[in-house]
C-alpha cells in the first residue's frame, strides 16, 4: 500500500517543463491603451490615439508605453527613468487618477481599456510630456537648503541631530518631485501661481530641520495669496503621493505659522497689508 | 527641431461636483448648516428683544414638527462637521514626536473626536443640572 | 538658477484673519455644536430629557442680560457665522459662482452685518 502511495506522489511531482495550459502560454492577451496625443507642429489640440498592447500580468503601464514606442508607434513621447518609483519622472493620469506609470500595473486595470493622459493642470509639451519650468522656479523660491541656525566651522565639528529631531522632517525629505500632488490639487488647477503642495513639502523639510534657522525667510515667501493661502485643505495631494510625504500637512501647518507671523510682524515693523 | 506650443487643458467648470472632489465639497457645505443654526439663534435673539409675545411665538415654532426636522438635519450636519473637522486637524499641526516615535494622525483624530464627544456630553450635563435647579 | 533674494517679497494677504475666525468657529462647533443643537432644538422644546421651562422668556432674558451670557451668545452666533462665511466664500469661489470681490461682500459682508446686529440686539436687551 505504502509503495503505490509513494509512486503516485512521484508521478504528481513529475510536471512537464512547460505547462502549455498556463494563461501566459496561450494566445497573448491584449489590452487597449487610449493615450492622449499632441504634437504641436501637427495638431491644433490634443486627441486620443488607441493601441492594442499584448501584455502579461507582471507588466506596468510604463512597460506598456515602452512596448507601444518599440513596436507600434515610435513617435510616442513620455518621460521615465528609474522604473521603480524613486525618480519621479513618469507621473501621468491613468484612468483619471494621477499615478506613476512604473508603479501602476496592467493586471489591476485589465480587461477594461486604460485611459492615459498627461498630468492634469500642467501645459502639455507633447504627448505625455508636460512643462515643469514653473514647478522648478517654485522650489527655488523657498530657499531649498539649510541656512544654519548656529553656523559651525569645519573645526567645530558636524551638526548633531537626534533621531527624534529627524522624525520631524523625515516624511517631507522623501519627496521625489513627481508632481502628482499638483495634478490632484484643484486650487493649483484654478491658480497656476499657487506655490503648491510639493514646494511646500520641501519648504517644511528645511524649516522643521533642527539645524535650520531660515524659518522667517521662508514664511516671508509664502505669506501671500499665491503662497499658503490658496490652499483650502482638500487633502487630495497627500492621498495621491506615492511616497507618503504628506504635503497637506506641510501646507496646513504653515497656515498657523503664517497667521501667527501676520500678527507678530506688526509688532516688528510697519508693513502694508494688501 | 519641432516648435514648442504648450497646450493647457482648461480646468473642468464643475470639478467640485465630481469624484474625487465631491466629498470635499460636501464637507465644506456643512458650514452652511452651522450658519442656519446661528440664524435660528439670532432669530430667537430678535424675538427676545421684541418682547414676551414675540419670544413665545419663537418657542412655539421651536416646538413644531418642521423645526424638529430642521434641527435633526442640522444635528446630522453638525456631527458630520465634527467628524471631518478632526480628520483635518492633524494636518494643521507640526509633526509631534513622543518617546522617539511620531504620533500617528489617526490616533490624533480619534483622541480629539472622543474629547469633543466628551465636551458635548459635559454641556448636556450642564443643561440638566441647570434645568433641575431653575 | 533664480535666487529667492532676487525677487520681491509677496504682498501680505488678510486671509489669515478670516482663517483664524473660521478656525475658532469650527472648533466651537466641533466641541459643542451637536450638544447645542440637540438641547436647544430637540430636547428643550419638546421636554425630552430637559425641562421645557429652560428656554422660558424669563430664563433666556436673564441669560441675555448677564454680561457673561452676552459674551457667550455673541461668541457662539458670530463665530458660527464667520466660520460659515469663510467656507461658503471658498466654496463659491471653487464653483466660480460670481466675481471674487462680490463673493467677499456676500459672505464676509453678511457675516459682519449679522455680527453687528447680534451685538446691537444684546445691547438693546439691556442689563
Amino acid at each position: 500500500m505504502a509503495r503505490s502511495a509513494n509512486n503516485s506522489k512521484q508521478a504528481a511531482k513529475k510536471k512537464p517543463m512547460l505547462d502549455m495550459t498556463a494563461p501566459d502560454m496561450k494566445a497573448p492577451k491584449t489590452i487597449e491603451l487610449r493615450v492622449l496625443r499632441y504634437c504641436p507642429s501637427k495638431d491644433s489640440a490634443p486627441a486620443f490615439g488607441s493601441f492594442q498592447v499584448p501584455y502579461t500580468d507582471d507588466m506596468s503601464v510604463l512597460q506598456a508605453l515602452q512596448e507601444i514606442k518599440a513596436t507600434l508607434d515610435g513617435s510616442l513621447a513620455f518621460r521615465w527613468s528609474c522604473r521603480m518609483a524613486v525618480c519621479g519622472s513618469c507621473g501621468m493620469m491613468i484612468n483619471g487618477e494621477p499615478k506613476l506609470a512604473c508603479n501602476t500595473f496592467l493586471r489591476d486595470l485589465a480587461p477594461k481599456p486604460v485611459t492615459i493622459e498627461p498630468l492634469q493642470n500642467f501645459p502639455i509639451e507633447r504627448d505625455l510630456v508636460v512643462t515643469v519650468g514653473d514647478f522648478v522656479k517654485k522650489i527655488e523660491s523657498i530657499y531649498p537648503y539649510i541656512m544654519p541656525k548656529a553656523p559651525k566651522t569645519i573645526e567645530q565639528g558636524t551638526y548633531l541631530q537626534t533621531p527624534a529631531q529627524m522624525e520631524e522632517y523625515a516624511s517631507f525629505a522623501d519627496c521625489i518631485n513627481c508632481m502628482l500632488c499638483y495634478a490632484a490639487c484643484p486650487q493649483f488647477g484654478a491658480n497656476p501661481d499657487f506655490i503648491g503642495p510639493g514646494a511646500m513639502a520641501l519648504l517644511q523639510r528645511y524649516s522643521s530641520d533642527s539645524r535650520d534657522g531660515g524659518q522667517q525667510a521662508r514664511l516671508d515667501r509664502i505669506r501671500g495669496e499665491d503662497g499658503v493661502w490658496s490652499c483650502t485643505a482638500v487633502g487630495l495631494c497627500s492621498e495621491v503621493c506615492p511616497k507618503q510625504v504628506d504635503p497637506a500637512n506641510a501646507v496646513n501647518q504653515n497656515k498657523s505659522k503664517s497667521a501667527l507671523d501676520f500678527f507678530l510682524s506688526r509688532l516688528r515693523s510697519k508693513e502694508s497689508v494688501s | 527641431m519641432s516648435e514648442s506650443r504648450p497646450y493647457l487643458r482648461a480646468q473642468p467648470r464643475h470639478w467640485w461636483a465630481h469624484q474625487p472632489y465631491r466629498a470635499y465639497t460636501i464637507r465644506e457645505l456643512s458650514g452652511v448648516a452651522l450658519a442656519i443654526y446661528a440664524a435660528i439663534l439670532l432669530a430667537g435673539l430678535v424675538c427676545l428683544a421684541r418682547g414676551p409675545d414675540a419670544f413665545e411665538a419663537f418657542r412655539h415654532f421651536l416646538a413644531s414638527p418642521v423645526s424638529l426636522l430642521i434641527h435633526l438635519l442640522l444635528l446630522a450636519a453638525a456631527i458630520w462637521h465634527m467628524w471631518t473637522w478632526f480628520q483635518i486637524l492633524p494636518k494643521t499641526m507640526p509633526k509631534l514626536v513622543w518617546r522617539g516615535k511620531l504620533i500617528r494622525q489617526d490616533v490624533m483624530s480619534r483622541t480629539a473626536t472622543l474629547a469633543a464627544v466628551a465636551c458635548s456630553i459635559a454641556l448636556l450635563a450642564l443643561f440638566v443640572v441647570v434645568g433641575a435647579n431653575i | 538658477m533664480s535666487r529667492p533674494k532676487d525677487s520681491p517679497l509677496p504682498k501680505r494677504t488678510i486671509a489669515p484673519l478670516f482663517w483664524l475666525m473660521f478656525g475658532a468657529g469650527g472648533m466651537l462647533a466641533a466641541l459643542f455644536g451637536p450638544a447645542l443643537i440637540l438641547a436647544t432644538g430637540v430636547m428643550i422644546p419638546f421636554g425630552w430629557g430637559l425641562p421645557q421651562s429652560l428656554d422660558s422668556y424669563a430664563n433666556v432674558l436673564a441669560l441675555a442680560r448677564n454680561p457673561i451670557g452676552k459674551l457667550v451668545l455673541l461668541a457662539v452666533i458670530a463665530l458660527l457665522f464667520w466660520h460659515a462665511a469663510e467656507r461658503l466664500f471658498l466654496t463659491l469661489k471653487d464653483m466660480r459662482a460670481a466675481p471674487v470681490w462680490l463673493l467677499r461682500w456676500l459672505t464676509y459682508g453678511v457675516a459682519a452685518v449679522l455680527t453687528v446686529v447680534a451685538f446691537a440686539l444684546l445691547l438693546a436687551i439691556g442689563f
